[in-house]
């Protein structure tokens, strides 16, 4: 059965059992159904379909998994604030420490063990970071907080 | 035993948990984390057939509502815009994975499959209802993607025409005219691929099959 038959726009059914159609729409659908027998089937069946899919029920998993709430905006932006400062002192201290190695070297031993120590760290922390920053993207939980 | 919802269940409350999640009422916003990931699961579990394909994606759902709820209009309804993230997400998924709708129709029915309601008193017409139910979830799958998301949206989350259009981006003269094909198209696959015919006497009553 095609769209338009006998001049009768058949998405009209759908409409008139959903209650979507004007006052005058609905007119024109009760009084084609009078006469018309295969649109009379077919708004039956159509009923039959949308009243056993409204009544169907879907499992969903427990309500404990989406006991999780989003983090704030203010606690982010502290937070993205707080990682700047972090990565900014840890570039200076490396360069301070640079510089001193540069400018001296009577106590050659001191400067290492400093230096040694902090390198470590920031070469630690640089590691951390690259990889939080490749999981970025995906990571779907970087804004929730338990 | 997971618990079930009732898709076409729309909380009325919604507006009054939207205010208080805003204003950080933890309690509130748990609530409404519930209650946005229950929709959010059931409607992608709709347009996916996987359930742990769906579960990401509500969880994922959440979070973007949660990020714009500031600038979400508290006097319209939750459930338009919360499809239309899920389902932007859905599209987004399918696009960059290229990941098939679902595996089988075993599947879908298995990690889909809709709960048996022993709700009257006539538990015949129960089994009946339910083995009905059962075979239109099966042919749902069958569907192509725009007839679908439309049949889901109008017959399982019982979305006004307005909404819909809302949620789909799509002029409100085509919904109707989608829908009645995509219900056609239902009808036709229940009878060809499942032998059963929506003929017979009232909802409620015997199921010709």
């Amino acid at each position: 059965m095609s769209e338009l038959q006998h001049g009768f726009n058949e998405a009209l059914i759908s409409g008139y059992i959903d209650g979507e159609l004007t006052q005058g729409e609905e007119q024109r659908v009760r009084l084609h159904l009078e006469d018309c027998a295969e649109c009379r089937t077919m708004t039956d069946e159509l009923r039959r379909l949308k009243e056993a899919t409204m009544t169907t029920e879907f499992q969903v998993p427990d309500d404990t998994q989406w006991d999780e709430t989003p983090r704030g905006r203010h606690s982010g932006f502290f937070r993205n604030f707080g990682w700047l400062i972090l990565l900014a002192w840890i570039v200076g201290t490396l360069g301070y420490g640079l510089w001193q190695v540069a400018i001296d070297t009577e106590d050659l031993f001191g400067v290492v063990i400093v230096f040694g120590f902090w390198l470590g760290f920031g070469l630690v922390f640089l590691s951390v970071l690259i990889d939080r920053l490749k999981t970025r993207k995906t990571d779907r939980y970087r804004r929730v907080q338990k | 035993m997971m618990p079930a919802v009732m898709s076409a269940d729309v909380p009325s409350p919604d507006r009054a948990l939207v205010a208080l999640a805003r204003d950080g009422e933890r309690d509130a916003l748990e609530a409404l984390a519930r209650r946005v990931g229950r929709s959010a699961y059931v409607f992608a579990l709709q347009l996916t057939g996987r359930a742990e394909t769906a579960h990401d994606i509500a969880q994922d759902s959440v979070l973007r509502f949660f990020q714009h709820l500031d600038r979400f209009d508290a006097r319209r309804p939750i459930d338009p815009w919360l499809y239309q993230i899920v389902r932007n997400r859905v599209r987004d998924l399918m696009r960059r994975e290229s990941l098939r709708r679902h595996e089988s129709l075993d599947a879908w029915m298995e990690q889909g499959r809709p709960e048996a309601v022993d709700a009257s008193a006539d538990p015949a017409a129960d089994a009946e209802r339910s083995d009905l139910q059962r075979l239109i979830w099966r042919a749902v799958s069958q569907l192509t993607e725009s007839h679908r998301e439309i049949f889901v949206l109008r017959d399982y989350h019982d979305l006004s025409y307005r909404e819909i259009a809302e949620v789909l981006s799509i002029p409100q003269g085509t919904v109707m005219s989608r829908l009645h094909a995509a219900r056609k198209s239902l009808r036709e696959i229940l009878v060809a691929e499942e032998g059963t015919s929506l003929g017979g006497p009232p909802a409620g009553g015997a199921i010709d099959e």
